[in-house]
């Protein structure tokens, strides 16, 4: 910080740099926050346009919450509120309740809201065994004759409900809840919107994007789908060999000057894709082959770097955009992806340092103070202006708990490379949370527990064919 | 031997009782008036029997009394014994009711049911009653007329004759407008009277072939919604269409009603480009009519892939003609520029506009063009990376010289000379505006990788914006951005001491976490 003076000379904001810093010291006799997390970016440009507005208003709301100034919140000894686990518990529990009316926005995405609220509830360690026979009875119900999920009885089947309501099904686990799976029709819907240029529609008719190559990628290797195209498929006409055939050529064109990865090819780069991109690599091959193979990885680090911010500690999806705490996920959960693709697994040599490729504190004190609804209602938010959701809550979630464990590959089996195993430590250099705010840790690839992501691979592995 | 009455002053006294009791008789409830009613028929010692507790608790000549009273019609008479026949008529003089047999039942409150509220007819005034029943007449009637209708529509459909006037039925404009308003009327009267509802659907005729397919949520289902009636009926309307395979203008019509209520439901849009690809509808109404919906639904993302699969489908008509092309391009270049009025960063919109660059051919800068267009956004917010994104797409992927299948983060050696000075000198100019801003920076670096220019061709540019490294005194950093690149230029160069200078700089100006990661990106190159 010593170089404070010969850059806030351009700035103009010398003075409350300068007061902030005061208030720093005399806060942080009593809580240890660095002063990283509580003022303003050393370098800031006078000229003000829409970005930098939108920029000053996220530092007003979050600022007073990160110096742990709201004093209607406890904050522990570090300056970190603690995590309302029960009443997060509570709100997801409702999500899978009785919505009223106004929820009809969402009729298309039920599927969504379930995988939302029961990923979380197990992040938190809650029992979410006791919605199998529900879940069952509504996924059967949701499920189309002619293949996949659709976002409700009687629409379209679609990869992204499709994905949900699989992952969701994985999560509660049992046969049962496996077994109302219909793969056979789920194989030859997924030939059916396999492209020719490698890359997966979203339904029948829909876009094609990233999304579609990650969620086709997640669901053949969870179900362990014969990878074969069937035969009166348009991608088997024009002569692609099986599902998996030209799709990590696909991720690629998705790359941008940037270094991140944009949904489609031709546009902007943009954390969520980025996730997609390197989850759908990480389950065609081992992350040491592929990612190096297929993507810049070096720009890419780069960019993904780029997407924290300070003093806010969360990450943005875009160059110039403000932060979100889904981010936190479709960001934070690159870093053990990008961290596996630079070594064997087999010889795990990064020190601890090498495991913090981002600032793990900077994430933890965002999602604590700022990504937290502190109100009774629960739930996780984008930032403090916004309300609470089952998506963000869902994903806040996630990337806490990827910020507090170090996750490592150890081991890829040669044939079946998509059931990797993940060495997973906790993370607590500096213990900045208090022991018990600790969630339970998830796949770092299929955003699921990592016990029941290897149940469902054991389960049918064991059934080759349908 | 009936009972001798002055009939005429009975009468008299009866009218003017009578009036009294219509005018009580309105504010009297229904049940009140059958109880009164039932009170007048009640055979003698019935009252003192309930009140006691049964027939047994009665004298024998109340006994006697009441089983006659009960049991006897006026020409049964003669069974009875003179005594008793004497008694029965004492009976009947005294207490003024007529003898019959079959009593009426006593009335219950609820006998009459409830109404859409939950409350007892029997506890509605007699005028209120009244009012009912005429209102149950009124639906009855119409009923009846609506299956005339019915009647006649099927009549028409086959050919047939009507006999009474020797021509075939037809069915009117006026005829159908009639049943529609004929439903109408039915569905408010439904609703007022038993708490009923009839959506839009199931009161248009025009929908009567279809059979609705409601949601039969299964007992428990998750995350259930509470639909509001309009959705679920018109939700039950779409997956009977969707199920025959039906495409027609009352199918559009109901697409358009469910998106205005869930924008988010890629089922009805797929399903609406269907019907428009098979009606041939006109391009240009349906982007009118799309041009509302998002600026109503700014966020929604369903609407853009609609919009692309309609050029896609209508671009072989009016790929023929440019001025068409341009004029269509003028046109979707406003709206979207509508949009980012809105939205400057909308994800969706500059994807549809790359999709249109490519799709249109709108990479060369007519007048007006796509890039002078960009550079006015740039101008507006220079911080805009969507736009800088969009113009290294429009610059770099060019078709006439760009090569098709390179990678954004390589080199195209069909990338003129000319056209990369010219952006290197743009991205410069922009980032002297504010040295701090990413943006122009990730597309300098951008433009020398493409070109495959080294980084170092900009070091001195770079060097301005950081001076006096490594001396605490004099040191002056306006730009992060400027020191990552520095180190990467050091690097390139093979000078790792003046590039661990660079990035501990870049450690305390940023912060530790991109310390660590710039550390991890040179170890990550060194090993390459």
């Amino acid at each position: 910080m010593q170089n404070r003076t010969a850059t806030t000379a351009n700035t103009g904001v010398d003075e409350e740099v300068v007061s902030q810093m005061a208030d720093y010291t005399t806060r942080g006799s009593r809580l240890s926050i660095d002063s990283l997390y509580t003022s303003e970016p050393l370098i800031v440009d006078p000229l003000v346009t829409a970005t930098s507005t939108a920029q000053d208003r996220t530092l007003d709301q979050c600022l007073p919450l990160l110096k742990a100034a709201d004093s209607n919140l406890e904050y522990n000894a570090n300056g970190v509120p603690r995590l309302h686990r029960e009443r997060h518990i509570k709100y997801l529990e409702q999500t899978l309740g009785n919505l009223p009316a106004p929820f009809v926005g969402a009729d298309a995405s039920r599927p969504w809201c379930m995988y939302w609220a029961l990923n979380a509830l197990s992040l938190l360690g809650a029992d979410v065994s006791k919605f199998r026979e529900n879940l069952i009875v509504t996924a059967a119900h949701m499920q189309n004759k002619t293949g996949g999920f659709g976002g409700g009885f009687g629409q379209t089947s679609h990869l992204a409900t499709t994905y949900a309501m699989v992952l969701s099904l994985v999560i509660v686990g049992g046969e049962s809840a496996y077994e109302v799976i219909d793969r056979r029709a789920m194989w030859k819907w997924l030939s059916s919107l396999k492209q020719p240029d490698g890359g997966f529609q979203m339904s029948l008719g829909g876009e094609v994007d990233v999304r579609g190559a990650y969620c086709a990628a997640v669901v053949i290797s969870l179900l362990n789908l014969p990878l074969d195209l069937s035969s009166d498929s348009p991608a088997s006409a024009a002569g692609l060999a099986d599902l998996y055939t030209g799709l990590a050529s696909y991720v690629q064109r998705c790359q941008t000057f940037e270094g991140g990865i944009s949904a489609k090819p031709d546009a902007e780069a943009h954390g969520a894709y980025a996730f997609c991109a390197l989850g759908c690599l990480s389950i065609l091959d081992a992350p040491h082959r592929i990612i190096p193979r297929t993507l810049n990885v070096p720009r890419l680090i780069s960019w993904l770097s780029s997407r924290q911010y300070a003093p806010e500690g969360g990450f943005s999806g875009r160059t110039n955009k403000l932060v979100d705490g889904c981010y936190s996920h479709w960001v934070g959960a690159c870093w053990p992806l990008i961290q596996a693709s630079l070594g064997a697994p087999s010889q795990p040599a990064h020190d601890s340092e090498f495991c913090s490729f981002y600032d793990r504190e900077g994430l933890i004190r965002y999602i604590m103070s700022c990504g937290q609804d502190h109100s009774s209602k629960g739930g996780m938010r984008d930032k403090p202006s916004h309300r609470s959701d089952a998506y963000h809550t869902c994903y806040v979630l996630s990337g806490l708990t990827s910020a507090q464990h170090v996750v490592s590959a150890v081991l890829a089996e040669e044939e079946y490379v998509a059931n990797m195993a993940w060495k997973v430590s906790p993370y607590s250099d500096p213990q900045l949370f208090d022991e018990q705010d600790r969630l339970n840790p998830t796949d770092p690839v299929y955003a699921i527990p990592q016990r029941k992501r290897e149940e469902v691979m054991t389960y049918f592995l064991s059934k080759p064919g349908f | 031997m009936p009972p001798k009455n002055n009939k005429g002053g009975a009468k008299a006294k009866e009218t003017s009782e009578a009036k009294q009791d219509n005018d009580n008789s309105k504010s009297q409830t229904v049940f009140e008036r059958a109880q009164a009613a039932y009170d007048l028929t009640r055979p003698p010692y019935d009252k003192e029997r309930e009140e006691l507790g049964g027939l047994h608790k009665l004298s024998t000549v109340e006994k006697t009394a009441y089983a006659s009273w009960f049991c006897t019609a006026p020409d049964e008479l003669n069974f009875l014994s003179k005594k008793a026949q004497k008694e029965l008529w004492k009976q009947v003089n005294e207490t003024n009711r007529p003898l019959r047999r079959g009593q009426i039942d006593q009335p219950k409150r609820d006998q009459w049911g409830k109404d859409r509220l939950g409350r007892n007819i029997g506890d509605y005034t007699v005028l209120q009653y009244e009012r009912r029943i005429e209102k149950q007449a009124r639906l009855t009637g119409l009923k009846a007329l609506g299956r005339s209708f019915a009647s006649k529509r099927l009549y028409a459909s086959r050919g047939l004759v009507d006999s009474s006037t020797g021509e075939k039925y037809t069915l009117t404009e006026e005829d159908i407008q009639a049943e529609r308003d004929r439903r109408m009327e039915m569905a408010a009267l439904k609703k007022d009277l038993y708490g009923e509802k009839m959506g839009p659907y199931s009161t248009d005729p025009e929908w009567d072939d279809v059979v609705p397919v409601p949601q039969m949520e299964p007992e428990g289902a998750l995350s259930a919604i509470a639909y509001p009636e309009d959705y679920a009926e018109s939700m039950s309307y779409l997956r009977a269409v969707m199920a025959a395979n039906e495409h027609s203008p009352r199918c559009l019509r109901l697409t358009e009603h469910i998106i205005s209520m869930n924008p988010a439901h890629y089922t009805v849009w797929l399903y609406r480009f269907a019907n428009i690809q098979h009606l041939d509808m006109p391009l240009l109404d349906e982007i009118q009519w799309l041009n509302g919906v998002a600026l109503d639904f700014l966020k929604n993302y369903q609407i853009w892939h609609h919009r692309q699969l309609l050029v896609d489908h209508y671009h072989p008509i009016i790929a023929g003609s440019p001025d068409e092309v341009k004029r269509f391009a003028k046109s979707e270049r406003a709206f979207v520029m509508a949009m980012f009025a809105e939205d400057a960063k909308n994800y969706h919109v500059w994807s549809y506009r790359q999709y249109l660059t490519r799709k249109l051919g709108l990479w060369e800068n007519e007048e007006h063009g796509e890039l002078d267009s960009i550079e006015g956004m740039i101008d507006d917010d220079v911080r805009n990376n969507s736009a800088w994104s969009h113009r290294f797409f429009l610059v770099f992927s060019n078709p006439r010289y760009a090569n098709p299948d390179s990678q954004a983060t390589e080199a195209d050696p069909g990338v003129p000379a000319d056209i990369v000075d010219r952006e290197v000198a743009y991205a410069q100019a922009k980032i002297q505006l504010a040295p701090q801003n990413q943006s122009p920076w990730n597309y300098l670096r951008g433009v020398l990788v493409k070109g495959g220019r080294a980084l170092g061709s900009v070091k001195g540019f770079a060097e301005q914006y950081v001076q006096n490294l490594g001396d605490v005194e004099k040191e002056e950093v306006l730009s992060s951005h400027a020191l990552e690149l520095l180190a990467d230029i050091y690097e390139e160069a093979g000078d790792k001491g003046e590039g661990g200078l660079v990035l501990a700089e870049a450690g305390r100006e940023v912060g530790s976490h991109t310390l660590r990661v710039l550390g991890v990106e040179a170890e990550v190159s060194e090993g390459g």
